[in-house]
């Protein structure tokens, strides 16, 4: 029986690459090609020829790794002769809330409205220069206005000492999030500045998580990956 | 309908917030010192919600049953606070002082800072006159811009010690020689006490007469002629009032 695994890893959602004994890369599947764009060759390579087995074979390391959004907690590094090296990053697995997300009593509303006011409260409290870059042709969605408010405060909470904040918010094309069995598009909310507060870190993320939102916390800014429930 | 005047940045974001909000369902609340304006601003914004005291634990639960959308004056005064939901329900609150920051924290999406008067000069400017107006209505007084101009901004408590000291500076500018007599009569009934009243309260009468005497004259040899004393017994009694 002869069995062509290859398509299984190109459609696998945990990033597969294969380099040649120089580091140029061979293959990469689907989710590599993405990860690509956040990551440098040269920086997996390393990694690889870091956690590669003294002998040929596979070897399966825990660690945390962190490339933008995507969160890997293992990779396994593997060679079977001198020319060619394979490297598989395990995706972390997305947190569930344990309270399921009621959407039935969630308000339509415009997201725009609610940053714009927040925006407004951190300059009661700030002077620092900001700059917002949104997409004004969002359609209003589902959301629970208290505490995406909360959360918004405490992120732009992070920012009172930063000397010039960009605010973007736009549509990510091509991303969804399943809520409820239902396929849902994604607004990436992005506010980065020259540096940042991190105690609150922490909390923000708590706040994320009934409303089903993905934090990403970076040292320069932090992004969240909104549900657009219709 | 209240207006509310304000020149001041702070409380401009503020507004703008709250119109961004009003028809979304979301808690706030205004902090700040007591008499700058924060409950006539919560009316001033929605001028037909309920509004309730914090005083009233009970009767501000009822409401929360009964209302979606509710101004909660003096949060501080609450004896539970932590007992109240406020999901999908437009609260606007105020209080005069934060108290348990991190329930305040918990409770409100949006959590506004009240400037004090004294941060605001321009405002206080423009309530001194508006109260200035008022009072001289009140009083029945002719109302004039120079006698307003000469009137201290007292900020110590806010609105509250501006508007006493307008109405106090009025009062004093039309007393006549019955009220201040009358007033002196009240005065010494309910301090007359011991056995050295006589120069004891002396000072009522000489302490104004020679500080407006020297004000008017100019120097003390002019005023112990006008006066009809001696010019040693006028040092005398200017030492003894300290009298600089």
């Amino acid at each position: 029986m002869s069995i062509n695994f290859e398509s299984f890893i190109e459609w696998d959602n945990s990033p597969f690459i294969l380099f040649n004994h120089k580091g140029k890369i061979l293959y990469l599947n689907n989710a590599a090609e993405i990860l690509f764009g956040y990551v440098s060759k040269k920086e997996l390579y390393d990694i690889a020829l870091s956690y590669a087995p003294q002998n040929f074979g596979y070897k399966t390391t825990a660690l945390s790794l962190n490339y933008d959004s995507f969160m890997f907690y293992a990779i396994t590094v593997g060679y079977e002769n001198e020319e060619e090296l394979s490297l598989r990053l395990y995706n972390t697995p997305r947190i569930k809330p344990s309270k399921k997300l009621e959407t039935d009593k969630l308000i339509i509303t415009d997201i725009n409205i609610l940053l714009e006011a927040n925006i407004a409260l951190f300059k009661t409290k700030n002077r620092n220069h900001l700059t917002l870059l949104t997409d004004q042709d969002l359609p209003p969605f589902k959301l629970d206005q208290n505490n995406f408010s909360k959360l918004l405060r405490k992120v732009l909470d992070a920012f009172r000492a930063s000397d010039s904040i960009d605010i973007t918010l736009k549509l990510i094309i091509g991303q969804h999030v399943i809520i409820d069995d239902k396929k849902q598009p994604i607004v990436r909310l992005s506010i980065h500045a020259n540096g940042r507060y991190t105690n609150a870190d922490e909390e923000i993320r708590t706040l994320a998580i009934p409303s089903q939102i993905k934090c990403i916390t970076k040292e320069y800014g932090i992004d969240l990956e909104i549900p657009l429930i219709s | 309908m209240e207006t509310f005047f304000t020149t001041c940045d702070k409380i401009q974001h503020i507004i703008k917030s709250f119109n961004l909000t009003k028809t979304l369902f979301v808690s706030s609340i205004i902090i700040g010192e007591a008499h700058t304006g924060k409950k006539t601003l919560a009316r001033y914004l929605f001028p037909d919600t309920p509004l309730v005291s914090g005083s009233n634990q009970a009767e501000v639960e009822l409401a929360l049953e009964t209302y979606d959308e509710l101004i909660i004056s003096d949060f501080e005064k609450l004896s539970n606070q932590s007992s109240l939901n406020f999901d999908n329900k437009r609260i606007i609150a105020t209080a005069n002082y934060l108290g348990n920051s991190l329930l305040i924290d918990t409770l409100f999406a949006f959590i506004y800072t009240m400037p004090t008067l004294a941060e605001r000069p321009e405002d206080a400017l423009y309530l001194r006159n508006k109260f200035a107006k008022e009072a001289s209505d009140t009083l029945m007084l002719e109302y004039q811009q120079s006698v307003t101009d000469t009137i201290p901004i007292n900020l110590a408590s806010n609105s509250k010690s501006l508007k006493k000291t307008i109405y106090q500076h009025l009062m004093k500018q039309t007393m006549h020689i019955d009220d201040i007599t009358e007033m002196l009569y009240h005065y010494l009934y309910t301090h007359l006490e011991g056995n050295d009243n006589y120069r004891e309260h002396l000072i009522l009468y000489e302490k104004p007469l020679i500080e407006a005497g020297l004000k008017k004259y100019g120097s003390q040899l002019q005023l112990s002629a006008a006066l009809g004393i001696n010019r040693n017994t006028l040092r005398k009694k200017i030492h003894e009032h300290h009298i600089s």
